[in-house]
């Protein structure tokens, strides 16, 4: 019998040898970690086919010097535990050179540090609260402009029209991207001169939002700002709706107000609904509406600016392959460090300001619901149609 | 006022569909004495049901309740039948690992809901989906309304069902004395098959009646698995009228957490509440009344 396992264990360790050697050869590893199950799994799928287009297109054209480009991605299910585990099995296992996905917040916290730890290069590109690119690790990218950011496009608007607002309500998600986007939140509110009522988070995923509107009905504010996902979006518009709850504005702070899905389950309650946006597909860099129309070919689904990040993010790291002096994760974190190319989400260079460190800077515009289409209503220079303010009152519709 | 009427509203009409959710469970608790973890993901598989029936054949989702009860019934005797009964006649076995074999049940469903419906969110939208009468300054949901009345016709029933049928007595007599229950000729296996079917199609009413108010997406079960689980220790184990105590308890308990404390505390006022009861009430609230 112990012969047996001697033999055996050889046996498994010669395969493993020859598979590990057959396939090294001719790709190069990258590792995605993203979550394709759990109740994120909605927007993992959306990066998940994003990743697969742009990595399929990059290899059609003939991949990074002549080797193709072999994604390993690893289902993080949401869960920061999951994800680190996740994570360190690419590094230890895998030994990937360099890694790209990080959705969720509090998910990706958790994974840049193994990543840091092992001195592996970890593109992030949704992951956005600010602290991710505040440590000053040298192995950590972020694509993504950080969640205080969001709402620039949105300072603009209220300091150029909506100069009547005075007092805003903040509800947000209780997690990690949810509290930190409201605290910066209400700074900026409070430099835009507007008083702050209040500021409540809510458990994702909740039935009834009642209980909460009717406090922040009662409060009267001028502007409604939420920061939620897909879900709780609708259901807080619809909630909103069926208690007559008229402020002068509601926004959304990206997430959840600029999907599809939006729209079809919160149904009229979405019209007119404004929300800040990393991306749509008239944004006036080049191949965005091309991007967005390939995966609608493809998929036979809309994407949105999740899909455009993990698809600019591949084009990133294969550029940064492409660049990089050996496939080490070192030399590719250099070749990173160096980026400067144009993506289908903007132009992308690491920099440094402020606290954060190797962070990538974009603009943020502001998008409009209007007759169930999403319509880019600011900046002015880019807009697909004139925005809507004041917005009518929910029984004048 | 206004804010506090409209949140005892709120609590009221959402624990009416806690206690529907409850009962099944406290129902296959009573007396299969086991946690049935996959309580929450059999209420997922209604919901798809009744998603696909409004999707595909344009089904009114209260229609759908006609299709989603017996399906669920059957799938949960299907269940009890060949997964949990097997485990129950190998002596070896604890019975823990019935509660086991739940859990990967609540898994493999999760997972098939995955593959054929994606991890899309989906919801059934009708013409009634956000309509509302106000009393006075009170919004009232028409369609949680409608659900408020189904959930408390259908906790009439089952206990009409449990009073006064042959079924429903051998129920009632299984889950106080197993053995005795055998020795005066009740086929207890039976019993326990026609019990988890009974849980299973109470808590695909409850899914149906979420549906026009609410979404659906694989992974919706396990909250909810959750959610009958403190309803079914509130109430007491097993006990079916402590069910709906605790059902409404935990309704009200989380409406008015979140007006007065804070929504974000929504799930721990419920956990704290059932920390409470477990510390200073064992036996929850059955212990008050007399059923």
């Amino acid at each position: 019998m112990k012969k047996f396992i001697i033999v055996f264990s050889c046996i498994l360790f010669l395969m493993g040898a020859m598979l590990g050697s057959a396939s090294a050869a001719d790709t190069i590893k990258v590792g995605i970690v993203l979550p394709l199950t759990g109740k994120l799994a909605k927007f993992g799928e959306i990066e998940n086919k994003s990743f697969l287009m742009a990595v399929d297109e990059i290899n059609a054209a003939g991949g990074v010097n002549g080797k193709k480009i072999e994604l390993i991605i690893e289902d993080t299910t949401g869960k920061p535990d999951v994800g680190r585990s996740a994570i360190e099995k690419l590094i230890t296992q895998d030994k990937v050179p360099v890694i790209g996905g990080g959705y969720s917040s509090s998910v990706t916290w958790a994974t840049i540090a193994v990543a840091q730890q092992n001195k592996v290069p970890f593109l992030v590109n949704t992951g956005s609260a600010d602290k991710i690119t505040e440590q000053g690790w040298e192995y950590i990218f972020r694509l993504n402009p950080p969640v205080s950011e969001y709402p620039g496009g949105f300072a603009s608007f209220v300091k150029e029209v909506a100069t009547d607002l005075k007092t805003v309500a903040i509800l947000h998600e209780n997690s990690l991207f949810g509290q930190k986007g409201s605290k910066k939140f209400v700074k900026q509110a409070q430099s835009l001169g507007m008083k702050v009522l209040m500021k409540e988070g809510y458990e994702a995923g909740a039935i009834d939002f009642k209980p909460l509107l009717v406090k922040v009905k009662s409060k009267k504010p001028d502007l409604v700002y939420m920061i939620s996902y897909i879900m709780d979006a609708s259901l807080l518009m619809r909630q909103a709706k069926e208690l007559n709850f008229n402020p002068k504005l509601f926004v959304g702070g990206a997430a959840g107000f600029t999907l599809p899905e939006f729209h079809k389950n919160a149904g009229k309650a979405a019209e007119y609904v404004f929300s800040a946006t990393l991306w749509t597909p008239s944004v006036p860099y080049p191949g965005a509406k091309e991007y967005y129309d390939k995966f609608v070919a493809k998929y036979n689904t809309p994407t949105e600016y999740h899909g455009a990040e993990a698809y600019a993010a591949m084009y990133v790291l294969a550029d940064a392959l492409k660049r990089a002096k050996s496939l080490t994760p070192k030399d590719i974190r250099d070749a990173l460090a160096a980026t400067d190319m144009m993506t289908v989400f903007g132009p992308v260079k690491f920099i440094s300001y402020g606290k954060k460190t190797q962070q990538n800077k974009l603009p943020t515009f502001l998008v409009q619901w209007n007759n169930g289409k999403l319509e880019t209503v600011w900046p002015k220079s880019i807009a697909t149609k004139p925005y809507v303010y004041p917005v009518p009152k929910w029984n004048e519709r | 006022m206004e804010v506090f009427l409209q949140t005892l509203v709120a609590g009221i009409l959402k624990g009416g569909l806690y206690s529907l959710i409850g009962m099944g469970m406290s129902l296959i608790m009573g007396v299969m004495k086991i946690i049935n973890l996959a309580h929450g993901q059999l209420m997922m598989v209604a919901m798809y049901i009744t998603f696909a029936c409004f999707h595909f054949l344009g089904l009114d989702p209260y229609l759908g309740l006609f299709i989603a009860m017996p399906a669920l019934f059957l799938l949960g005797c299907l269940i009890q039948k060949y997964t949990l009964n097997p485990l129950m006649e190998v002596e070896t076995i604890l019975p823990e690992n019935q509660v086991l074999m739940t859990v990967g049940i609540g898994m493999v469903l999760t997972e098939i809901a995955r593959f054929i419906f994606t991890s899309d969110y989906k919801s059934v939208q009708t013409s009634y989906s956000g309509a509302t009468f106000f009393i006075g300054e009170t919004s009232f949901s028409v369609a949680l309304v409608i659900a408020f009345f189904i959930a408390v016709l259908f906790t009439l029933i089952m206990f009409w069902f449990l009073l006064k049928t042959d079924i429903g007595r051998s129920i009632r007599a299984t889950a106080q004395d197993k053995d005795a229950a055998l020795l005066m000729g009740v086929n207890a296996k039976r019993i326990t098959i026609i019990t988890f079917g009974l849980g299973s199609a109470l808590v695909a009413a409850a899914g149906t009646l979420l549906m026009p108010i609410y979404y659906l997406f694989p992974d919706i079960g396990g909250p909810f698995t959750r959610k009958a689980f403190v309803i079914t220790i509130l109430g007491g184990l097993g006990s079916t009228v402590g069910a709906i105590f605790g059902g409404v308890t935990l309704g009200l308990a989380e409406a008015f957490g979140a007006t007065y404390i804070g929504m974000a505390f929504d799930d721990m006022i419920g956990l704290i509440i059932f920390i409470l009861v477990l510390l200073f009430l064992p036996g929850g609230f059955k212990r008050l009344t007399k059923i």
